[in-house]
Formats: structure tokens, C-alpha cells, sequence
């Protein structure tokens, strides 16, 4: 029996439902925002030459600082670099969390000169969140950095003791970095 | 990964992509864990460019690809939709595409009938769901559903013809249809 036949058997079973089979037929499928899949390309091939190298992108450390951690991006190469960078440090810095208690991330972004319109995503593992974003996965705005060091404090909440990876990715055109902070929480 | 490696394997994923985007949409049910789930197939299959430029049919490949990608991550991508239906919120996934109230296309009546369809399909089992959109409104055959989910056919058309009858009952109930 050919796929086709099958199919409209499974339709004849149903046929007394046309109302059904056309309200469903006309349940809409919201679109990709324009530009949505050249950036998905472009993401997909830098993270997945980076995770074929298994190093990290990422050049900076953590190192704990008042109430936060502050994570360095290095170097005057931000944003301009090729994908042959020097081999990354591969320690993943980290922080520990109490349960509903805010804390704050300084990020430190270098840039060897004014970037506009640079995006930053921050991706959160479940039971991390933004506060102001509840169940928010994902939070992305745009910002402008200056030439010379950049600090973004970024506060975070943990909802839940399962703790895991948050990852920030400043973009701007089709050049990313990534940071990657470990969260544990206590 | 070269600058060659990069051209092939948007050559192969490219012609893909809208149904591949609608797939996340109708197994992730919404905006961020769809495109997040869609991004992760793209980052995994550009690893396997070099099994991906020997598959006479990409698009299954990657298909099945984003749905075992989906059940390995099922709590990352899990639909959050429960808290909605319990609070009267309709954001569900389909009507997100209908034109807003400023859209010259704006057509107040289907988006009612989109909202209570939306309800009716959220009460559906995750399974039951997943088919009656996949065949009903992406138009997927049934033995592209018995490839993608990896379960007989029998049980395809079964679990089709039992999605469809309790959406009916459902619609029934809240007065869709008479």
C-alpha cells in the first residue's frame, strides 16, 4: 500500500469531520522574524566550529569581586577576531548562588573601539532567571559599547536548587563572543 | 570548519528551513524554545556535515534530528503552557501568527475560533497534539510522522483518529461546534 493510500484512508475515517480537518487546516503558523534564519547560519557555524575545536571562545576568567564576578573579555581583539584565536582557557568560571537571592554578574567587555547597535543574549539554565523576566529562558537587548573596558552588571535569581550554565553573547554583525558561567546553587 | 564547509551546509540546510522552523514552533509550542530548539539542530547537523552531504533526503534527516534533539532535551524545551491555560491566558503558539488589531488583515471572529481551538489543542495529550498538527495543519503523511516519532503506522493512524475525536468533544464543549 502506498503512503498516499494510507493517508486517505486515515482521511475517510474522518471524513464526517470536514469543520474539524478545515479549523485545523487554518490554524496559523507564526513566521520567522526577517533576518532570523541568516543569523540562526551564521550562529550555528561559529558555535559549531567552536565546539568542533572544544575550546571556549571565551578568553576571559572570573574572579569574585564585592557581591558579584566580574568576567573579563580581554584583549583588544573583541569582536574582530578570526576563528583561529589562541587556545582558550578552558576552565569554567563559577559562582554559587543562594536560593531567591539576587545577585549580581559584572560582565566586562573590552572593545579596541565604540561599537553601536552590538547585541547581548543571555541564555539561562531553568530555574535561573533575570529578575523582571520570569520563566524567560532567553533575554536579549541591544546595547553600545565604548571603546576601553565596559562593565554590564547582570542580576540573576535562582528559583530552583538545580543550578546550571548561563551564557552571554555579545554580537555585532556577524562576529559573536561568548561567556560561560557556571551556577550552582546552595 | 572552512569557508567551503560553511556555503555546502547552508546549500543543504537552507531549502529546509520553513518546515524545519515550523517543526520546532509545533514540537517546542513556543517562540524562544522553538527558535532555541532550531538554533541546537543547526550547531548539531553543522557537526555532521560530513554524514549530512551523504543523505539523499535531508530534510528527514534533519527532521528527525530536531525531534530526538527535542526529547533528549525535553525539560529545556518543555512547553510552558500549562500555567497559561490555568490562568485564562490564550498566548498560545498558532494564534501568535494571526494579525493584531491594528493589521488591516485583522479578522476578530477566526481569532476567537483560533484561541478556543488553541485551548481545545492544549488539552490534548503532548502525543495527540504533536500528530493532529503535524498531519491536520503541516500536512505531513502519515508515514512521515511513523519516521519522525519512530512508532508503527497502526499506531500513527490510531493515535490521529483519537486526537481528532476528543478535539471534537472539546470543541463541543466550549460551544465551537454544535
Amino acid at each position: 500500500m502506498k503512503n498516499n493510500d494510507i493517508d486517505i484512508i486515515a482521511d475517510k475515517q474522518d471524513q464526517h469531520d470536514p469543520e474539524l480537518r478545515a479549523l485545523l487546516k487554518d490554524y496559523p503558523m507564526p513566521k520567522a522574524s526577517a533576518g532570523y534564519f541568516d543569523q540562526a547560519l551564521v550562529r550555528a557555524t561559529h558555535e559549531g566550529s567552536r565546539r568542533q575545536r572544544n575550546r571556549w571562545i571565551m578568553t576571559g576568567f572570573g574572579s569574585a569581586v564585592a557581591a558579584g564576578l566580574v568576567l573579563w573579555m580581554v584583549g583588544g581583539f573583541l569582536l574582530t577576531a578570526t576563528p583561529d584565536l589562541p587556545v582558550a582557557d578552558p576552565t569554567i568560571p563559577g559562582i554559587t548562588m543562594t536560593l531567591e537571592e539576587p545577585r549580581t554578574i559584572n560582565l566586562v567587555f573590552a572593545s579596541a573601539e565604540p561599537l553601536e547597535f552590538a547585541t547581548l543574549t543571555v541564555q539561562l539554565p531553568d530555574g535561573i532567571e533575570i529578575p523582571g523576566f520570569p520563566g524567560q529562558r532567553e533575554v536579549t537587548w541591544q546595547t553600545s559599547l565604548r571603546a576601553g573596558k565596559n562593565l554590564l552588571p547582570l542580576k540573576l535569581i535562582a528559583t530552583s536548587p538545580l543550578g546550571g550554565e548561563v551564557y552571554a553573547t555579545l554580537r555585532h554583525d556577524t562576529r559573536s563572543r561568548t561567556f560561560q558561567l557556571r551556577v550552582d546553587v546552595s | 570548519m572552512t569557508a567551503s564547509s560553511k556555503i555546502a551546509f547552508e546549500k543543504l540546510v537552507r531549502p529546509h528551513f520553513d518546515r524545519l522552523y515550523s517543526l520546532a514552533w509545533r514540537l517546542a509550542g513556543q517562540k524562544a524554545e522553538a527558535e532555541d530548539l532550531f538554533q541546537e539542530l543547526l550547531v548539531k547537523s553543522y557537526g555532521k556535515l560530513d554524514d549530512l552531504v551523504k543523505i539523499d533526503e535531508p530534510e528527514s534527516w534533519l527532521s528527525r534530528m530536531m525531534y530526538n534533539l527535542f526529547i533528549d532535551e525535553r525539560r529545556r524545551f518543555a512547553r510552558r503552557r500549562m500555567h497559561t491555560v490555568e490562568e485564562g491566558e490564550m498566548t498560545g503558539d498558532g494564534i501568535a501568527g494571526l494579525p493584531g488589531p491594528d493589521d488591516p488583515a485583522w479578522d476578530h471572529e477566526r481569532l476567537e475560533r483560533m484561541k478556543r481551538l488553541d485551548t481545545a489543542l492544549s488539552k490534548l495529550s503532548e502525543e495527540h497534539r504533536l500528530i493532529v498538527l503535524l498531519h491536520d495543519t503541516e500536512g505531513y503523511k502519515l508515514a512521515e510522522i511513523q519516521e519522525l516519532i519512530g512508532i508503527p503506522i497502526g499506531t500513527v493512524k490510531s493515535r490521529l483518529h483519537r486526537a481528532r475525536s476528543r478535539l471534537r468533544e472539546i470543541l463541543i464543549e466550549d460551544g465551537t461546534f454544535s
